[in-house]
């Protein structure tokens, strides 16, 4: 009977002990985390709320009650904002055109890049450097040396042809954008497309061949489907990146109307000389919901697109 | 259905030095189940892949069915290929997979249907047809990886290791399956294995493969009684042939300071070499325990219930020397004891350039 009892609580204490150790093993393995953790929610979330707070104010400096709350009002007022559906549909546009051309002329370039051939790693690097250019100089170097009718490079081959020259910023101000981002962004697709072929099995390749596959035919039948995760993941970090595109429009086309995406019209109607804080902040609101809406739109439509033919 | 024939095919990798396959000639014959075996890195894949059409010859000729096919590409070829790892298609159905070749063709949905049924039926496969390669076990992708090939009715099955990747007990199992399934389709097969059991057992003939070159080409039974050099009779057999240099015992050659019994035609053969270059075989059921014969010390007895293997050090040109004996249970040895081998059975005897010496 004695003899039980002390093995019962010897039990009891045994399992006490392993749950501890359980618990400062669970310890070790947050902790290194921790720091970054904290920091990510200090410079997003918080921030996030504090914006989310606002877009629910009346908030202008122009006049002497600094913030009062109004509820939804200010998103109520977005459906009859004709500026604000332009904004919202340029993004659309933009985001769209950018994402989809940049994964396939990044998927083009990777398929050319994935065999063996002399001086690929120059190439390669060379290919990389329109992504590691800042958006300021990309859209500078575009508007002054590229689109300009005068000194641009484009006009200039045009002129060639006999030509008249064209104000590309002027007269395409969406196109002339999305060609600034799709020359910045391809190369970012190509890398994911490229890290997907080259995990390839060969073999996979080659039983392809040995049961008659045409090079077409393996590719859309066994590659594409293969790179499905990298093409998403593409589309997801893109579509999130350029739905905030805001110094190429900036500096390609300014003010222009035909342009003017969401964070630029946010920042227009705040800082931007339109000190309404409060509607700007109801704004970026949007964004962040349509970026979420428009990534799993763009991951729906791409798993759709590439769903096995059977 | 075809015969295969290589003539004198080299593959040299660009930058390597020797060939990885070396002038090899080999005829295999319609129906035929064709084993090429060798150790590890002799060129077997890589002549297997000459034959698919993934590798490029150098220098000879591949042909199939009396054509040349040395520089058509393998979906010209009518060839179909069992890889080591399946290489089965990871986005597809296993259906979809075994159809696949098929629907390159361009057969019509419902036949394709039919015939993916059939070959799943005789692999096996039928529960299995809608899930995806990843849902599988080993054992299963083999067989779809099986199912594959059969379903095209090819002129020749090309297999790369395909049961090396299964548990041993498996292995035995799918090689007597396969053995069968190929004598029923009668599908000529060139199948690679470094595994010289799975050759013997499998293979109508076996072709040995050494640094690339062909060592000899035979029935597994010829392979076992007439091997044609040192090598062959030292990889094929398990446990392995006894294989010493000789010693010169009265001008004649022995082991352990005792002649071998050798035919008087043999003897007049290795007259003119050095008998310290001459090399003899004895394999383990050729080796009796008993009360006559080389005196020695058992060192290891390995216990297999049906027999045992015992090994017997003696001393041998002024070393110990192994000799691995087989016991049907006849004697009670243990380690430590003294015995006594005799011969029982025939002697292999390899001359100085390694090659054997015919009676
Ligand atoms: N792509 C290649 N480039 C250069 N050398 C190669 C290449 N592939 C194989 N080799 C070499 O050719 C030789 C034969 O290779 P192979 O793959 O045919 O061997 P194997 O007999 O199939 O061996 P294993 O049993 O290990 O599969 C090896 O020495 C190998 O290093
Ligand atoms: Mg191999």
């Amino acid at each position: 009977m004695t003899s039980a009892t002390t093995s019962s609580a010897a039990a009891i204490s045994h399992e006490e002990e392993v749950r501890r150790l359980e618990r400062r093993e669970g310890w070790k393995r947050r902790l290194p985390i921790l720091p970054a953790l904290i920091f990510t929610i200090v410079v997003t979330q918080i921030p996030f709320l504090f914006t989310l707070f606002y877009s629910l104010t009346e908030w202008r400096l122009d006049k002497p009650d600094p913030r009062k709350f109004i509820g939804v009002d200010n998103y109520a007022s977005l459906p009859g904002d004709k500026f604000f559906r332009d904004a919202a549909w340029v993004s659309v546009q933009m985001t769209v055109m950018a994402v989809l051309f940049s994964l396939i002329v990044g998927t083009l370039l990777a398929i050319l890049l994935d065999r063996k051939f002399f001086g690929q790693g120059l190439i390669r690097t060379l290919l990389i450097t329109p992504f590691l250019v800042m958006p300021v100089v990309a859209g500078f170097m575009w508007k002054t040396q590229m689109f300009n009718a005068t000194f641009g490079v484009i006009n200039w081959v045009l002129n060639l042809f006999g030509f008249d020259s064209i104000e590309f910023a002027t007269r395409f101000p969406l196109a002339s954008v999305v060609v600034v981002l799709v020359w910045q962004w391809s190369p970012f697709m190509m890398l994911i497309v490229l890290a997907g072929l080259q995990g390839q099995d060969q073999s996979v390749l080659e039983a392809a061949r040995v049961d008659g596959a045409t090079t077409w035919g393996s590719f859309r039948q066994i590659t594409l489907p293969q790179l499905r995760p990298f093409l998403e993941l593409g589309t997801l970090l893109g579509a999130i990146y350029l739905i905030q595109v805001y110094d190429h429009i900036e500096v390609i086309v300014g003010g222009q109307p035909g342009a003017k995406n969401l964070p630029f019209y946010i920042a227009q109607r705040s800082i931007g000389g339109g000190n309404r804080f409060g509607l700007a902040s109801s704004y970026s609101i949007i964004v962040v919901i349509a970026s979420i809406i428009i990534a799993n739109i763009g991951l729906r439509v791409l798993s759709n697109l590439l769903e096995d033919d059977s | 259905m075809a015969e295969v024939r290589y003539e004198a095919a080299s593959r040299l990798y660009p930058g390597a030095e020797e060939p990885a396959v070396n002038k090899l000639n080999l005829d295999i014959a319609d129906g035929e189940l064709l084993v090429l075996v060798g150790p590890s890195g002799c060129g077997k894949s890589t002549a297997l892949r000459m034959l698919a059409g993934l590798e490029t010859v150098t220098s000879g000729s591949v042909h199939i069915n009396g054509v040349d096919v040395t520089l058509k590409p393998p979906q010209d070829r009518d060839i179909a290929m069992v890889f080591q790892n399946y290489a089965l298609y990871p986005s597809m159905t296993v259906a979809q997979n075994m159809g696949f070749a098929l629907k390159q063709a361009k057969v019509p949905k419902a036949e394709r249907e039919a015939q993916v049924r059939e070959a799943a039926r005789i692999l096996d496969l039928t529960e299995y047809l809608d899930r995806k390669p990843k849902n599988l076990s080993g054992g299963q992708r083999q067989r779809v990886a099986m199912g594959r090939a059969i379903v095209r009715k090819p002129q020749v099955f090309l297999m790369d290791e395909p049961l090396s990747n299964l548990d041993a007990k498996l292995r035995v199992q799918t090689r007597t399956e396969l053995v069968d399934l190929q004598a029923r389709l009668g599908v000529t097969t060139v199948y690679v294995t470094h595994d010289q059991v799975e050759a013997m057992t499998m293979g109508d003939r076996v072709a040995v493969l050494k640094f690339g070159e062909l060592q000899q080409v035979d029935a597994p039974r010829t392979l076992y009684s007439a091997p044609a050099n040192k090598f062959v009779a030292g990889f094929i057999g398990s446990p392995a042939m006894n294989l010493l240099d000789a010693e010169d015992v009265d001008g004649a050659p022995g082991i352990a300071g005792a002649a071998i019994p050798l035919e008087e035609s043999v003897l007049s053969q290795l007259k003119s070499q050095d008998l310290d270059q001459v090399a003899v075989g004895v394999r383990p059921e050729h080796l009796t325990l008993g009360t006559t014969g080389i005196e020695g010390e058992v060192t290891v007895v390995e216990e297999l219930g049906s027999e045992s293997f015992v090994h017997v050090t003696v001393s041998h040109r002024g070393e110990p020397t192994t000799l691995v004996v087989r016991d049907r249970g006849e004697t009670e040895t243990g380690r430590g004891d003294r015995v006594k081998v005799d011969f029982g059975g025939p002697i292999h005897v390899f001359g100085s350039d390694g090659l054997r010496v015919e009676a």
